[in-house]
């Protein structure tokens, strides 16, 4: 038996929080981050957005980065999720040259290069910013912020792309070649996605309303979450506090269409299959579903049809937090999980915003109610584009299980 | 743990002759800075009505890939991944145009569909309807070597028993200017960009293998000790010393900067060993370390090294290889090590 891969660590930044206390007392209050836009440069300032509420200057001094220092607003970001997870499990400023580091980001520097591209083109006046613009480039500014990890690596699935970091970060622990391994993504709000999401009319106006019958569309957000994963005798080792256990994870490919999922939810339904496969629990043993719930009318019947086919009269709470925090694409894998995190701890299921009215084939989310109860695994979707599908279960850690 | 695993297809479109090992008898040389890889006739591979809404990149992508499904036998793989330093980066240029220069009214959705870096990998899952594993890595120069790292780590945990393994990288003109405006083509470099993809067949059954993938590391911002070890152990993996390795590839490409990096690495890890080049054939580009594997696998399989990869002091073994060794990095930061072998 492999050993356990455990949680010693989190850090979220999103629209409701720039900590995880704060992201607390948000899900808690059932306060929601997504308003009117305020930050990002657009003329669509129809679609209600959920921007991480600080200026890019404003994440600079937090940081200590000095003006003129060329920065994009996903590395910026990034680099507060990081601090708070490095900071929890005993990492910051301890030799990181042991500690590998996988960041997942689609949009990386899009918003320097959509503000600069003219630049780009026809002067040499913000030359800097070309090479800030790949997905790899964000990763390695956000982890040199904080020393010299011995392993970075991007990946980019575009919405999975955070819970695809977990996986692989995972299995770099399975294969003996690192003890410990921080995972997550981010990504900020551009206007080429923000665009991109209306060209294909899947932004609602109104705040997003995930599995009801009148939802009509997802609200953008942006964020940035890392786990901080660590082999059990590691963790052991190093006395950390443990969040919880990572018994399963799955990543299936619903094969169907480029932006679109299948009305079955193949992938969905296999991802999820394999997680709980992995962990070697039953339909039963879950106790909460944070699902991928954009507010689609395609994606939350698709994955509604994946959830019954598998959890059948087993089916859990299921909530969708991106009532919340829009969909924070690339970082919603970990921004969720690092939710999923919070809920175990305290005890609490996150509610999903909005929900009014059930639509027959789609799951009815936890809206009200006694929401106090014990988690003890709790399954955290994330699908992407192109049906990159991932599913993460996380499990109560307690001192018996050792 | 453990698990051997195999290369058993691999092939290329680049700047020399696409779909075939031509360039191992007969380069195409460049005396260019700026030049666009040489493409098969798609036809083969895609209809025309597909052809049409397809981006050049993705054609590249389904015609490489199908060869090696092809030559390998295997038409669904377990897993599919793929490394890509930018994505379509044409069908971003082309909505970022759009965005930029007419403005948030008029944006057509087919560009965005294809701009995301995952659109290669995913294309090649609806078309051979895989719904295995399947995820797509953008990391500058070691995005190959990122996705060959996760098959080799999840082929050891034995969770798959073969991947679809590519990397793909597109060089537009625009593109092009803009990394020469950076330094990393073009400018006063010697040599000549790249665009390249590349797609190989891992698996562990035996039975048509060309060669052995034995081990691999990726690292960040290695010290020299860090590296040392680093290759101690891959050499380790296979049972052999450096003494056994037949030639060390590296990416020299005739940037001095680059080029000083690697005669200062290779000197210190590497003093008595051939080095081989490959980029002087291929060019530069994020995805040409993959070609370094492909030639790797090419030069093991034909029991050959084209003398024409051959510079430095040191001369060839006298005898067919048996273990080639990749020594990749970019700039200091990404480093990638990897070891073939003919042992099957």
């Amino acid at each position: 038996m492999t050993e356990p891969i455990l949680i010693t660590g989190a850090g979220i930044v999103c629209s409701i929080g720039l900590n995880k206390e704060e992201v607390c007392t948000s899900l808690e209050r059932r306060a929601t981050g997504i308003e009117a836009l305020k930050y990002l440069k657009t003329q669509h300032t129809e679609f209600p957005v959920g921007e991480v509420k600080l200026s890019n200057e404003q994440m600079c001094q937090c940081l200590g980065i000095p003006d003129g220092v060329p920065t994009t607003r996903t590395s910026l970001m990034g680099m507060l999720a990081l601090k708070e997870a490095l900071e929890e499990s005993g990492l910051i400023g301890t030799d990181l040259g042991d500690v590998g580091f996988i960041s997942g980001t689609t949009v990386g520097g899009m918003d320097k290069s959509e503000q600069y591209y003219i630049d780009f083109l026809e002067n040499d006046s913000k030359n800097e910013y070309i090479s800030t613009h790949d997905c790899g480039a964000c990763s390695e500014m956000i982890a040199d912020h904080f020393g010299s990890f011995s392993f970075i690596t991007t990946p980019s699935t575009a919405c999975s792309s955070a819970a695809n970091s977990v996986i692989l970060g995972a299995n770099i622990i399975r294969n003996g070649l690192a003890d410990i391994v921080v995972v997550g993504g981010s990504e900020c709000i551009t206007k080429f996605h923000l665009n991109g999401f209306n060209s294909l009319m899947i932004l609602d106006q109104q705040p997003c309303r995930p599995f009801d019958a009148s939802r009509a569309g997802l609200n953008l957000g942006e964020g940035a979450a890392y786990i901080v994963l660590e082999k059990a005798s590691s963790a052991r080792k190093r006395g950390c506090k443990v969040l919880a256990e990572l018994s399963g994870y799955g990543n299936a490919c619903d094969a169907f269409h480029q932006t679109a999922s299948s009305p079955e939810g193949e992938g969905a339904y296999r991802a999820m299959k394999e997680a709980l496969d992995m962990a070697c629990k039953k339909p039963s043993d879950v106790n909460y579903i944070n699902a991928h719930g954009t507010g689609t009318p395609n994606n939350d019947i698709s994955e509604s049809q994946a959830m019954i086919r598998l959890f059948g009269e087993d089916l859990p709470p299921v909530s969708s937090t991106k009532s919340f925090t829009g969909h924070t694409t690339s970082a919603s894998g970990t921004i969720e999980l690092a939710m999923c995190l919070i809920a175990m701890q305290k005890s609490f299921l996150p509610v999903n915003l909005n929900w009014e009215s059930k639509q027959e084939n789609v799951v009815e989310p936890v809206t009200e109610g006694d929401y106090r109860m014990p988690l003890d695994n709790i399954l955290c979707n994330s699908f992407g584009f192109g049906g990159n599908d991932s599913s993460l279960l996380i499990s109560k850690w307690t001192e018996e299980n050792e | 743990m453990n698990n051997r695993i195999y290369i058993t297809g691999t092939s290329q479109i680049s700047i020399q002759e696409p779909l075939c090992e031509q360039w191992m008898d007969s380069p195409i040389s460049y005396d260019v800075k700026y030049t666009r890889a040489i493409d098969p006739n798609f036809k083969e591979f895609v209809s025309p009505i597909e052809a049409r809404r397809m981006g050049l990149l993705l054609k590249r992508a389904v015609a490489t890939s199908y060869t090696v499904m092809k030559e390998s036998g295997i038409s669904q793989p377990d897993a599919i991944i793929t490394g890509t330093g930018l994505g379509c980066i044409e069908n971003t240029e082309l909505f970022l145009n759009a965005l930029c220069f007419e403005g948030e009214n008029m944006l057509k959705p087919t560009y965005f569909m294809q701009s995301t870096h995952n659109t290669i990998g995913s294309l090649l899952a609806i078309r051979t309807k895989s719904h295995g594993y399947n995820v797509t890595y953008a990391h500058k120069g070691i995005s190959f070597d990122s996705a060959l790292y996760d098959a080799y780590l999840q082929m050891r945990l034995n969770k798959i028993s073969n991947a679809l393994v590519g990397s793909h990288d597109e060089m537009t003109p625009s593109y092009f200017k803009l990394l020469q405006k950076v330094g990393y083509v073009g400018g006063d470099m010697e040599g000549v960009c790249g665009e390249v993809s590349m797609a190989a067949m891992l698996e562990n059954d035996s039975s048509k293998a060309l060669c052995t993938l034995h081990s691999m590391r990726v690292l960040y911002r290695p010290s020299l000790q860090k590296l040392e070890k680093a290759v101690e152990q891959v050499l380790q993996e296979a049972g052999i010393t450096m003494d056994d390795v037949d030639g060390v590839i590296t990416g020299i490409n005739g940037n001095r900067k680059n080029d000083e990096e690697y005669s200062r690495y290779t000197e210190e890890l590497f003093p008595v060993t051939a080095k081989l080049r490959y980029k002087h054939l291929f060019g530069e580009c994020y995805s040409s370390s993959s070609l370094a594997f492909y030639s790797a696998v090419q030069c093991l399989r034909h029991e050959r090294i084209p003398l024409g990869m051959v510079y430095g002091n040191v001369q060839l073994k006298d005898r067919k290889p048996e273990y080639l060794l990749i020594f990749n990095q970019q700039e200091e930061k990404n480093f990638s090590i990897i070891l073939l072998g003919k042992q099957i």
